[in-house]
């Protein structure tokens, strides 16, 4: 993403959240890519003490990449494009976060983020984690994990004994499920030095010096990533999963498992959790605090996989009802814990030379036992006595309830995994086959087809960005070619059904925004035009890469816009930004310039949503 | 047509079609602009509840980074700057001035502070670690790994300290002593404007002297800037003050 745009809104986003310092050195890092410090400091036109200290803190904030090379032992530095733009992300990973782990776990989580990377034990120390859930708490927000958290409160109020058992296993519940990873010094180089590094240790080795040829290319290769995967790696899952379930996993209310018997000892604790999330202060095991010297930060590789799967959620939720949504959202959650990121390959694979990609398979039963056992099953689906696979999605069963109630009342186990089952059947129909089934030796499992749905997920976002630009005819046509591949104009108007003239029109205005083209195929050397044949095509490449750039280049201007404004209004801010107003509008400012602060804040906040929007659209055709 | 050898009479393949684009693309080649074409502006949606939770963690977040010890901006002008210099050129008269209100104003950094917090040492390269760690001697032995960094406010009143340090300007040479000044410039930062403004003409001072090589120094005659803040040990004495500051 060495893109002018991308670089542009990289140095933009850090500008943003970091001040201008960093965004000098960033931006003059990213114009000359690998600088030493002298070159630097040429370049950037900055004081020794300015550069010297802000190269540090980027580093504490992973913007930068540094490199000591052994023969010269010259020290190289090198911007993280991708850690600059993680940072539009931040509020939408903190958001999930909250969803999904509660709001202290949050508070962690951006303590983590506004840290860059922290040691456990600096992690203790901080005030703000430990004081953090009374504020937390007068916030009033209608959470889940809010009340849970109240609880707590009134149980123990003597506080500071207690906080610390708080922030251990929000910590654990976020290192299982893989949000947080260990710092490695790998971590600071960039991939390619680390490649190289590691390339030059498996050459140096005797065994390998001996070797010729083919054998010596493979073996390199091989040891190059195997020797990668062992530096990079910063998993702290492991440990700390048990029967591969995350520590601190919400469960709702009353999910009580199937088979009892086979986790008697995990039940116990699970129930323990279910009364009181954070209160694992008598569990023998679970209050160990994490090791102090481990040194964390954010795992933005597992929650992209995380987004992706909600991604996925939101496309079940509106093709199919609620209540299977919330089947799909199980079996993506057990899929989460072992996925570590969305695909194999750095760069996402051109159209159709991808190769299919299964995740893990679930088995069947243990998706039971994470679904809900309130949730009602058999509302939404047809009835149970037809035994053939629901054809239409979303097709509901509204006066059979009384049958379906009788009827399973009896035999109620097997035919809740039977339902589930039903419902996620119903989800591996076209046109998305959000799931697929297979069968593992007698056990039935489901798995997510994830490349398949990523470029589903790409090919809808181009076909939404198409029709909002050139209507619904150009969106049936770009379907028409995508479908059958490259056509001529006749062919296409045959199949599209469409007049010459709408058609032409269409085409001819996609072609000059660059969503379709044409080729030529002559049928002579003369490559008369009367004898060449004109074949409409459209690259969904292409089309990606045009509005992956187009997208950076929306949210830089976003971004400028809002600095803009920013300027617009920067005497005023500054005056709600003193540290005698702030906290205190209501008191020191006019009624007018309160209007005035709620109109910025809003239209702030509409900025940043159209950016965060913007983003999603990044993920889909970048990240997922 | 006949230049291509195509049949007479006959016309190109979908010559029968315009390439009029209609109300969608625009007019055709010859017709006049129009003045003030019609044009579409796209709203954005409002946020939904669930994007407004987003976009409220990335302001929480971004406010706790501008509140934090590594927001800096490049310069901000101040009447105070040398004179015919850029920054003296970029001053705002009109809200530049100091005025009682002004102590409340949020100040900004020019450059990140680095102490008072730890830092995993091994994760940054060498060359830098005397910036984060002002005490690190680059010639003694280190393991390189945590290191506790102590605040400059702990270590005031050790003497052992202080002589240490004194030993240790003395081995350093250049990029030491500046480690030191960095470490008081950072401290004077959080304190009020006045200080503030002291600072930077010691720092214009600095640079001539660097120049020049002469130590008499009429801007600090009263006061060398470090009386009340920066009694460390090495400030005494009448040369202390200068030395201290060297770059």
């Amino acid at each position: 993403m060495a893109s002018q745009y991308a670089a542009e809104l990289c140095a933009l986003l850090v500008e943003d959240n970091f001040g201008e310092l960093f965004a000098r050195i960033f931006s003059i890092l990213q114009r000359y890519d690998r600088l030493s410090f002298p070159r630097l400091r040429f370049y950037s036109r900055l004081s020794d003490r300015q550069l010297r200290h802000g190269l540090a803190a980027m580093i504490q904030q992973h913007l930068i990449y540094h490199y000591t090379s052994y023969d010269e032992g010259v020290t190289y530095y090198e911007p993280n494009p991708q850690a600059a733009y993680y940072l539009v992300r931040s509020g939408k990973i903190l958001a999930f976060i909250q969803d999904r782990l509660g709001k202290y776990a949050a508070t962690v989580m951006s303590t983590i983020m506004y840290l860059g990377h922290a040691q456990i034990s600096h992690l203790e120390t901080l005030p703000e984690l430990r004081s953090g859930r009374s504020e937390a708490d007068g916030i009033s927000d209608d959470l889940e994990g809010e009340e849970a958290e109240e609880q707590v409160n009134g149980h123990n109020v003597d506080g500071p004994i207690e906080q610390p058992a708080l922030l251990h296993p929000t910590l654990k519940a976020l290192a299982s499920h893989g949000y947080l990873i260990r710092v490695r010094d790998a971590q600071f180089q960039s991939y390619a030095d680390n490649a190289l590094d590691a390339e030059r240790a498996i050459k140096s080795r005797p065994d390998v010096k001996q070797m010729k040829g083919k054998r010596l290319e493979e073996t390199v290769l091989d040891g190059t990533l195997a020797m990668l995967r062992e530096k990079l790696d910063g998993d702290l899952t492991r440990g700390l999963m048990h029967n591969g379930l995350p520590r601190g996993a919400k469960r709702r209310p009353g999910s009580g498992s199937a088979d009892k018997s086979a986790r008697m000892d995990y039940d116990m604790e699970d129930e323990a959790e279910e009364e009181n999330e954070w209160s694992d202060d008598d569990m023998g095991g679970d209050t160990t605090p994490m090791e102090s010297g481990i040194v964390v930060r954010v795992n933005y590789e597992k929650l992209d996989v995380a987004l992706r799967n909600r991604r996925f959620l939101d496309l079940a939720e509106v093709h199919a009802s609620p209540a299977t949504a919330q089947v799909y959202e199980c079996l993506l959650r057990r899929i989460e814990y072992q996925t570590k990121q969305c695909r194999d390959s750095v760069e996402i694979p051109r159209e159709g030379e991808e190769g299919e990609q299964y995740s893990v398979a679930i088995a069947l039963s243990a998706v039971t036992e994470e679904v809900d056992s309130q949730l009602d099953l058999a509302g939404s689906i047809g009835p149970m006595e037809i035994q053939q696979p629901v054809s239409k999605r979303g097709k509901r069963a509204l006066d059979e309830d009384g049958v379906n109630g009788t009827s399973h009342q009896d035999s109620d186990a097997p035919s809740r995994t039977y339902e589930i089952d039903q419902h996620l059947s119903l989800l591996s129909q076209p046109p998305y086959n959000l799931t697929s089934k297979r069968v593992v030796s007698g056990l039935i499992t489901w798995t997510v087809e994830f490349r398949h749905l990523a470029r589903k997920l790409r090919h809808l976002e181009l076909e939404r960005v198409i029709e909002a630009r050139y209507g619904d005819v150009a969106l049936r046509v770009i379907r028409v070619l995508h479908a059958k591949g490259k056509l001529d104009e006749k062919r296409l108007q045959e199949i599209s059904l469409l007049p010459f003239k709408d058609l032409r029109q269409v085409l001819a205005s996609m072609q000059s925004g660059g969503f379709v083209d044409l080729q030529e195929v002559p049928r002579d050397a003369q490559r008369q035009p009367s004898r060449t044949i004109y074949l409409w095509f459209y690259d969904p490449d292409r089309i990606r890469n045009s509005i992956l750039e187009d997208t950076y280049k929306a949210m830089s201007r976003c971004m400028q816009r809002l600095r803009f404004e920013r300027s617009r209004l920067k005497e005023f801010l500054e005056k709600t930004e003193r540290s005698d107003v702030k906290g205190n509008e209501e008191r020191y400012l006019s009624p007018a310039e309160l209007t005035l602060l709620g109109q910025w804040r809003s239209k702030e906040a509409l900025l940043l949503g159209e950016i965060t929007r913007l983003d999603e659209m990044v993920a889909v055709m970048r990240d997922y | 047509m006949s230049r291509f050898g195509a049949k007479k009479g006959r016309k190109l393949p979908g010559a029968e079609f315009s390439w009029e684009t209609g109300e969608g693309g625009g007019e055709n080649d010859t017709a006049p602009t129009p003045l003030f074409p019609k044009y579409h502006v796209p709203r954005a949606r409002p946020l939904t509840p669930h994007e407004q939770i987003q976009v409220d963690q990335y302001r929480s977040l971004r406010e706790r980074f501008h509140d934090g010890p590594y927001y800096s901006v490049l310069d901000s002008a101040t009447s105070s700057a040398k004179k015919e210099s850029a920054a003296r050129a970029h001053f705002d008269p009109f809200h530049g001035m100091p005025s009682y209100s002004g102590k409340y104003q949020k100040k900004m950094r020019t450059v990140p502070k680095l102490v008072g917090r730890e830092y995993v040492m091994k994760f940054f390269p060498k060359e830098l670690w005397q910036t984060i760690q002002p005490s690190f001697k680059p010639d003694a032995a280190m393991d390189g790994y945590v290191l506790r960094i102590d605040r400059p406010g702990i270590r005031r009143g050790f003497e052992d300290d202080e002589d240490e340090e004194d030993d240790e300007a003395g081995k350093k040479g250049k990029t030491g002593e500046e480690g030191e000044a960095e470490n008081e410039d950072d401290e004077r930062e959080i304190l009020d404007p006045e200080e503030e403004e002291e600072e930077i003409m010691d720092d214009d001072f600095e640079d001539d002297d660097d120049d020049m090589g002469g130590d008499y120094n009429a801007e600090q005659y009263f006061d060398g800037g470090d009386d009340e803040y920066g009694d460390d040990g090495l400030g005494d004495g009448g040369g202390g003050g200068g030395d201290e500051d060297t770059y």
